[in-house]
C-alpha cells in the first residue's frame, strides 16, 4: 500500500464524521428552511419575518451587549491579574474568577431564576441590608436577567484567555511605561489591551456564538415576548412539529454568527496585509 | 477477538432466559411521570411478573415530549422494521389522533378487561380524531387559577371578573405566555371559549373551517391589552414559584401540580384554586401500543395493571392528585372518604363537569397559537 493512500485511510474516519454528523445535516437544515408545501420557497422566512422580527432584534442586542460586557469584565480581571500590586488580592481573584465557567448554562438559569426574582434571595438581601424598601423591589427576571446569566457564565473563560495572553507580553513594555509615570489604568488601555487584542476578539467572538446558542437560559428566566431566538425555534418544534420555520430561524442566526466571524476574518487579514 | 466475541454472546443468551423480557415504556410529560412509572408501577409490575423488568424513558415535557415519541414511531416506520424498540408509550392528548391515523398504533382496548371502566368522551374522541380502541387514559389533568385568597378574598367566578380584577390590580395576575408551558396555553385557549367570536363548540369538536379564524381579532387585541397589564412568568412552574413568593396573587395552573406542590410544602397550604367560568381546558394523558411492540402480550397486562381501579387510586389519586383515567365509580370505592374529597376542595365535581373543558382540535389550537404570536406578542 502507498502512503499515500495509507493517509487517506487514516484521515477518512474524521473526514466521515465531520461529513455525516455535520456537513449533512446542516445541508439538510438549509434546504429545509427553504421548503415549504408542495416545493421550494421563502414562506418560511415571510414568516419567521412577521413572527419573529422582534425576537431576532432582540437577541443579536441581548447577545451585543452581554459580549461588550464581557469584554470589559474580562479586561478588568485580566488587568488587575496582570498589574495587581496585591499578591494576596491577586491570588484570591485568581482562585476564584474561574468558578462559573464550570457550572452548566441550564444550572446557571436555574441559579438566578430564584436569585433575580422580585422576592428572591438578591432582593431579600438588599432589602435586609436597609439598601432598598420592600415596594422598591423589581424582579430581574426579563432582559437583563438573560444578560446578567450570559456575563455571569463566560466572563471567566475569556478573562481565562485574556489573562494568559497578558501574562505572555512582554514585561519590558509595562515596566518602560511605569517607569515614564504612567498610571495602571493607563497602562492597561494604552500598552496591554492593545497587544491581546487578537486573543479578546477570539475569546468575544467564541462567547458570541455559544450565547447564540443557549436555549436554557431564555427558557427559564424569560420566556416571554420578545425572547431570544432559540426559544423560539425550540416553540416552533415542539407546539407545530413545524420544521420549516424553525430551520429558517436556524439559518438567520447562523447569518448572524457568520457576520460577526466575518468582521474577525476581515480584521485579521487586514492586520496580515 | 473472536473467541472472546462468541464467549459474550453465549454468555448474554445463556443469562436472558426466553420468558424474561424487558418492557420499555416511554413517557412524555415531566419529571414526575418518570417518578410514577419508577418508584410506584414499574416495581408493582415487577413484582406481579417476576422476572419481567420495566425500563421507562423520559421524554421531556410538554407537547415536545410527545412529539419526540411520535418521531420516533415515524423514524421505525419508514425504515420498515419488524420490531420496534417501544413497548408502551404515554403521549398527550393531541398526539394519540396522528398515531392512529398514521397506523402506528394497536388496538388494544377490547382486548383487555379495564377497556369497559372507560366512560369519558375524551378516551373515544381525542381533539376531533377517532381514536376508540387504540388508547386507556392514564389520567384527567384540568386547568385551574390558582389565588392567594389574603389577596383576593372574592375569587373571579368567571373570566369577566377576572379581566376586572386584573385592571384594578396591575401585576398581579401572571401567567406564562404559550412558550413556557400548556398552564398558560390552557388559560389562553379559554380565554378564546370565552371572547372569541365563532363557536367554542366547533373549535373543540371540529371541523376545522378557516373561516372560523378569523373571528377572534377582538379577542387577541384584548388579550394583548390585558397582558400588558398582567406578569408574565416563566413556565408552568414559575407561575407557581411566584404565587408563593406573593410576587403574583393569581395565575393559571396545573391542578394536579398545585396539590402535589402544595403536598411538599412547595406552596402555601392557604392558596386555593377556582374554575372561573366559562371554563378553561384539560387533557388525558393516554397510554398507547405501538403496532409492532417486541412484547405485545407483556405490554397489554401492564396497561391492564396501569388502568385497573386499584393502581388508578392508590397512584394517581392518591399519590399524585390526578383524576382518574377510568370511570370514578370504579375508583372511589377503593379510597377513603378524606382521600377522594381532597381531589374536589376547592373545585366541586359540578364545576369540573360544566367548565372543564378540552382542548381546542389540533388544526385549531395550532391556529390559535399563531395567531398569539402573530397579534398579542408582537
Amino acid at each position: 500500500m502507498s502512503k499515500r493512500l495509507l493517509g487517506l485511510l487514516l484521515v477518512l474516519p474524521a473526514l466521515a464524521v465531520i461529513v455525516l454528523l455535520f456537513i449533512v445535516p446542516l445541508a439538510a437544515s438549509v434546504v429545509g428552511a427553504f421548503e415549504v408545501e408542495g416545493g421550494f420557497g421563502t414562506g418560511n422566512f415571510i414568516k419567521s419575518f412577521e413572527l419573529y422580527r422582534a425576537d431576532t432584534v432582540f437577541t443579536v442586542l441581548i447577545v451585543s451587549l452581554s459580549t461588550l460586557l464581557i469584554g470589559l469584565f474580562s479586561i478588568a480581571i485580566g488587568g488587575y491579574l496582570t498589574l495587581g500590586e496585591n499578591p494576596r488580592a491577586v491570588a484570591i481573584l485568581r482562585w476564584l474568577y474561574r468558578w462559573p465557567m464550570f457550572i452548566p448554562f441550564i444550572v446557571v438559569g436555574q441559579i438566578l431564576r430564584t436569585f433575580l426574582a422580585k422576592n428572591g434571595l438578591m432582593n431579600n438581601l438588599l432589602i435586609g441590608a436597609g439598601v432598598i424598601t420592600p415596594m422598591q423591589a423589581t424582579a430581574f427576571l426579563d432582559w437583563r436577567g438573560i444578560v446578567i446569566a450570559f456575563v455571569w457564565k463566560q466572563v471567566p473563560f475569556v478573562a481565562l484567555l485574556v489573562a494568559g495572553a497578558m501574562a505572555s507580553i512582554d514585561r519590558g513594555t509595562i515596566e518602560a511605561a511605569r517607569n515614564l509615570g504612567a498610571s495602571r489604568l493607563r497602562i492597561l488601555i494604552e500598552i496591554v489591551v492593545p497587544q491581546v487584542a487578537t486573543t479578546l476578539l477570539v475569546g468575544l467572538i467564541l462567547s458570541f456564538v455559544t450565547m447564540m446558542s443557549v436555549l436554557s437560559v431564555p427558557l427559564m428566566i424569560n420566556a416571554q415576548s420578545p425572547t431570544m431566538l432559540t426559544a423560539d425555534i425550540a416553540f416552533r418544534i415542539n407546539a407545530y412539529g413545524d420544521y420549516g420555520v424553525a430551520n429558517a430561524l436556524g439559518l438567520i442566526s447562523l447569518v448572524i454568527t457568520s457576520g460577526v466571524a466575518w468582521i474577525y476574518l476581515r480584521h485579521t487579514m487586514k492586520e496580515r496585509a | 477477538m473472536k473467541t472472546i466475541l462468541q464467549a459474550a454472546l453465549a454468555i448474554g443468551l445463556v443469562a436472558s432466559p426466553a420468558t424474561a423480557a424487558e418492557l420499555t415504556v416511554l413517557t412524555a410529560g415531566d419529571q414526575n411521570m418518570v417518578d410514577y412509572i419508577n418508584d410506584y408501577l414499574g416495581p408493582l409490575f415487577e413484582k406481579e411478573n417476576p422476572g419481567n423488568t420495566v425500563r421507562v424513558v423520559g421524554t421531556g415535557p410538554g407537547d415536545a415530549g410527545s412529539q419526540k415519541i411520535t418521531e420516533r414511531f415515524k423514524a421505525q416506520a419508514d425504515a420498515g422494521s419488524q420490531k420496534w424498540d417501544t413497548d408502551v408509550a404515554v403521549v398527550h392528548e393531541k398526539f394519540a389522533g396522528p398515531m392512529v391515523t398514521a397506523g402506528y398504533l394497536e388496538a388494544y382496548r377490547p382486548k383487555i378487561d379495564t377497556g369497559k371502566m372507560v366512560t369519558r368522551a375524551n378516551a373515544d374522541m381525542a381533539l376531533g380524531s377517532n381514536v376508540s380502541g387504540y388508547v386507556m387514559p392514564m389520567f384527567n389533568s384540568q386547568t385551574a387559577i390558582a389565588y392567594n385568597p389574603a389577596m383576593v378574598p372574592n375569587p373571579p367566578k368567571s373570566y369577566d371578573e377576572l379581566v376586572a380584577w386584573a385592571k384594578e390590580h396591575p401585576k398581579q395576575f401572571g401567567y406564562n405566555g404559550i412558550k413556557g408551558g400548556a398552564s398558560g396555553v390552557s388559560f389562553v385557549m379559554g380565554w378564546i371559549y370565552a371572547y372569541g367570536e365563532g363557536d367554542a363548540k366547533k373549535l373543540m369538536n371540529g371541523p376545522f373551517d378557516e373561516a372560523e379564524t378569523k373571528k377572534w381579532d377582538k379577542a387577541f387585541a384584548g388579550l394583548k391589552e390585558f397582558t400588558a397589564n398582567a406578569t408574565l412568568t416563566p413556565g408552568n412552574a414559575g407561575t407557581l414559584d411566584m404565587l408563593s413568593r406573593g410576587e403574583i396573587a393569581m395565575g393559571p395552573v396545573w391542578v394536579d401540580m398545585f396539590y402535589s406542590w402544595q403536598a411538599d410544602g412547595r406552596l402555601p397550604p392557604e392558596l386555593k384554586l377556582v374554575l372561573p367560568a366559562p371554563g378553561m381546558p384539560g387533557q388525558p394523558m393516554h397510554y398507547v401500543i405501538p403496532a409492532k411492540s417486541p412484547n405485545e402480550a407483556l405490554a397489554e397486562k401492564f396497561v391492564a395493571l396501569a388502568t385497573s381501579p386499584q393502581v388508578q387510586a392508590e397512584g394517581i389519586v392518591k399519590k399524585f392528585n390526578w383524576y382518574p383515567g377510568i370511570d370514578a365509580e370504579f375508583v372511589k370505592p377503593k379510597l377513603d372518604e378524606a382521600t377522594w374529597n381532597k381531589l374536589f376542595v376547592d373545585i366541586s365535581p359540578e364545576d369540573l363537569a360544566k367548565y372543564g373543558k378540552p382542548f381546542p382540535i389540533a388544526p385549531y389550537n395550532n391556529a390559535i397559537l399563531e395567531a398569539y404570536e402573530r397579534q398579542t406578542a408582537n
